[in-house]
């Protein structure tokens, strides 16, 4: 018995010892902060604009997290080396991967990592967070003028610009030419609304239907990419998440309208039933073999023209997703931005690597390369001349009518809550009206338990 | 007064806990110091990434969690796996090392490959088992066509319910760690003595009464090592679930990954481990306890 109590004493002796009371630190987040998270002004953070090409920052080395599996971006990054002689350590994840890092990097208050891949739904833990550096008065507002309003706002949040907008993404309408000229309707004229989008997938669905063929395949496993679609509904509709004093409210107008639409569709048996278990690459591997005649996804291209993964290659189109009354198309924005970590200790050198990120050059290598579209609009004119796809301006085209998911810092829970509730109306368990005001009370109640608390 | 001398087994004391020190450092700070601290997080209000302050709020933490509809229901869904793989593992696994146990040609081929489901990523696991779910051309499906036991009309979306989620995902469970309660009660058998059951079978006792009253008894210890390991593993369930669903209801530990390192609740998603760790730490006392009282009587 002694002899435990022993050894329990060391125990606890080492521990005091070594300084660890276990108890978390006063503030929550990565760097140093006020009492809200972020400095003040993001002006007071000492970086400069004009300040990025200092001979001083020569021979310093940032690192950067994000997203390349392949390794493709390398050459790229040599580039901005001999430009500028900073050296930059790449640490290329997988997307899922991303997030992890950034946040345990921050957790550790690690001054390893200083520049971060930033996903739109992201940025408000970035800033509350007090993750990433808020560049809202260091990027000159010239400068921020020249990125198309889509990238822009899904790099901001609350008015904070977290980011350097890095590339431009949303879904888009993808059809099958082939199965629309079968089923009797014109190749060249997509669905412009939902009304329309319904009335040629039962006219698709009852010609092809015997084929195992389906008019749309959507990705509405319960997951980000079902909140996604529904985004992009909500928006057809005219709906909106949030009131102004942050009141849910997508549990009417717009955002009702929008679920029931989904429903409808569903239910119409016009949609492939395998789409409740499907995340986007499902759906795009279902569109390659020919099984679906319509589908909405992120900017396909090379795969889809190619003969080894695709059935239909050179036999599709891309055009806007479908809007309702006033609104001509809505989609889901996917764009994202890089940001600077809080912790990071070559902020002026990370911030050069941004500036360059956001310059013509590297926007347009990395277009040509790895076919990521830019954030800075004058490419659109300068780059079409020589896209012989055409699909260039067709994406720009559906990136002025992107719609934002909110990028609040409970984004994560409330896209897990409002998934699940979709996923609930879409298998016909409870009406749309009874998922979308449950979903609505149980984002609200969690948004007032995390800040009354 | 006795007086202290310093002896050679005191200098091997000494020098082989000098010896031990670094590892145990290092020990107590990446694996007990993590622990303890998880649990002086639980009492605190630690959400990371919404700028709230962070403050000392008792055991509020365990009050939400234990209040919460979604713990109980990922609770009710864990129990469920866990009941149903470690019982229908333990049974074909039994059953596996009995046939395995026996003399026939190729039997050590045999016991080779036995271990490739259970040698598969678990990921892999759930990314082969996803595919074999999927509707209209997935394996089971095409196989259930085939038989004609669904007609062709007929193309449900297996993995569209959380709660029929978890068969499906029981069923990919029991491919991959049957063979692991092979391996263990097949090593447990090799130890029985050959005696005891020609003894036996001197009395005339057959392959039943041979199997109930040698084997069973014999391999307590083996099959009970093996319920408690497959109990906290399928009890931790959670990256196959991943590929499955992004319902995080579907499992406790997938909820508390969830809350820890998705929506950074540090505080609530301490809580919530400490107390699936304190419940499984129940079930396995309660659990040796009777297997102990069983073994006794035996």
């Amino acid at each position: 018995m002694k002899r435990h109590s022993v050894v329990a004493a060391g125990i606890v002796g080492l521990f005091l010892v070594s300084g660890c009371g276990g108890a978390p630190p006063t503030t929550s987040g990565g760097g140093n902060s006020d009492s809200n998270g972020q400095n003040a002004e993001g002006s007071s953070n000492g970086l400069s604009w004009s300040g990025t090409s200092d001979p001083s920052l020569k021979g310093q080395t940032i690192t950067v997290l994000w997203t390349d599996t392949n390794g493709i971006r390398g050459k790229l990054l040599k580039q901005f080396t001999k430009d500028t002689g900073i050296k930059v350590k790449e640490i290329g994840v997988d997307y899922n991967s991303v997030y992890n890092k950034v946040t345990t990097a921050a957790m550790a208050r690690s001054s390893d990592i200083d520049v971060v891949e930033m996903d739109t739904i992201w940025a408000g833990q970035y800033y509350k967070g007090n993750i990433a550096v808020d560049l809202t008065h260091v990027i000159p507002k010239d400068v921020q003028d020249k990125f198309t309003p889509s990238s822009l706002s899904a790099a901001s949040y609350d008015g904070h610009l977290m980011g350097i907008p890095w590339f431009s993404s949303s879904k888009h309408l993808f059809w099958n030419k082939e199965l629309f000229k079968e089923a009797g309707l014109d190749p060249n004229r997509p669905p412009k609304t939902y009304d329309e989008f319904l009335k040629d997938s039962k006219i698709i669905q009852s010609k092809l239907g015997g084929k195992g063929i389906y008019a749309s395949g959507w990705s509405w496993k319960q997951a980000e990419s079902l909140t996604c679609d529904y985004v992009g509904f909500l928006g057809a509709y005219g709906g909106a998440f949030f009131d102004k004093n942050n009141k849910p409210i997508f549990d009417t107008g717009g955002g009702l309208q929008g679920l029931k639409e989904m429903v409808t569709l569903m239910k119409s048996g016009t949609v492939d039933p395998a789409s409740l278990q499907w995340d986007e690459q499902d759906v795009a591997n279902a569109f390659m073999a020919g099984k679906i005649a319509m589908m909405s996804n992120w900017e396909e291209g090379d795969n889809l023209n190619d003969p080894k993964q695709s059935k239909i290659a050179g036999k599709w189109a891309v055009g806007l997703l479908p809007g309702e009354g006033q609104v001509t198309s809505a989609a889901c924005t996917g764009s994202e931005g890089l940001a600077i970590m809080k912790t990071s200790k070559h902020k002026e050198a990370a911030l050069a690597f941004l500036k360059w990120i956001a310059g013509d050059e590297y926007q347009t290598m990395e277009y040509k390369q790895e076919g990521q579209y830019p954030s800075v609009q004058a490419l659109y004119t300068k780059l079409s001349s020589s896209d012989k796809s055409g699909l260039l301006l067709k994406f720009d085209e559906q990136f002025k009518y992107g719609v934002n998911r909110p990028n609040a810092p409970g984004y994560v829970q409330w896209s897990d809550i409002i998934s699940a509730r979709l996923h609930d109306a879409l298998l016909g368990q409870g009406t749309p009206e009874y998922n979308l005001k449950v979903a609505a009370n149980e984002v609200q109640s969690q948004e007032a338990l995390s800040s009354s608390q | 007064m006795k007086k202290f001398y310093i002896t050679q087994r005191h200098k091997d004391v000494g020098f082989a806990l000098l010896l031990i020190l670094p590892t145990v450092l290092v020990l107590l700070r990446i694996f007990v110091y993590p622990i303890y601290q998880s649990a002086v997080w639980s009492f605190f209000h630690y959400n990371l990434m919404d700028g709230s302050p962070v403050q000392f709020i008792g055991w509020q933490n365990y009050k939400d969690v234990l209040t919460s509809v979604a713990f109980w229901l990922a609770t009710q869904r864990t129990v469920y796996f866990t009941v149903l793989t470690v019982l229908f593992e333990l049974v074909l696994g039994f059953f596996s090392a009995l046939l395995l146990n026996q003399h026939f040609r190729g039997r050590t081929f045999f016991r080779a490959i036995i271990i490739i489901p259970w040698a598969l990523l678990t990921l892999v696991n759930g990314l082969l088992w996803d595919w074999i779910y999927q509707p209209g051309f997935g394996l089971f499906t095409v196989l259930l066509h085939g038989l004609h036991i669904l007609s062709p009309q007929q193309n449900p979306v297996w993995l569209a319910n959380s709660s029929s989620i978890m068969n499906f995902v029981s069923v990919a469970d029991i491919w991959k760690m049957t063979p692991f309660m092979t391996l263990i009660l097949l090593a447990g058998m090799q130890a029985i003595p050959e005696e005891l059951y020609e003894a036996v079978a001197i009395d005339g006792a057959g392959f039943w009464n041979k199997l109930i009253h040698v084997t069973i008894p014999q391999l307590m210890p083996s099959i009970l090592v093996a319920i408690v390991l497959r109990i906290m593993g399928a009890f931790r369930v959670y990256d196959i679930l991943t590929v499955f669903t992004g319902d995080p209801q579907t499992s406790i530990t997938y909820l508390t990954f969830n809350y820890a390192f998705r929506y950074f609740y540090l505080g609530k998603a301490s809580a919530m481990a400490w107390i699936s760790t304190i419940f499984i730490l129940i079930l396995i006392v309660i659990y040796i306890r009777v297997l102990k009282k069983n073994l006794d009587q035996a």
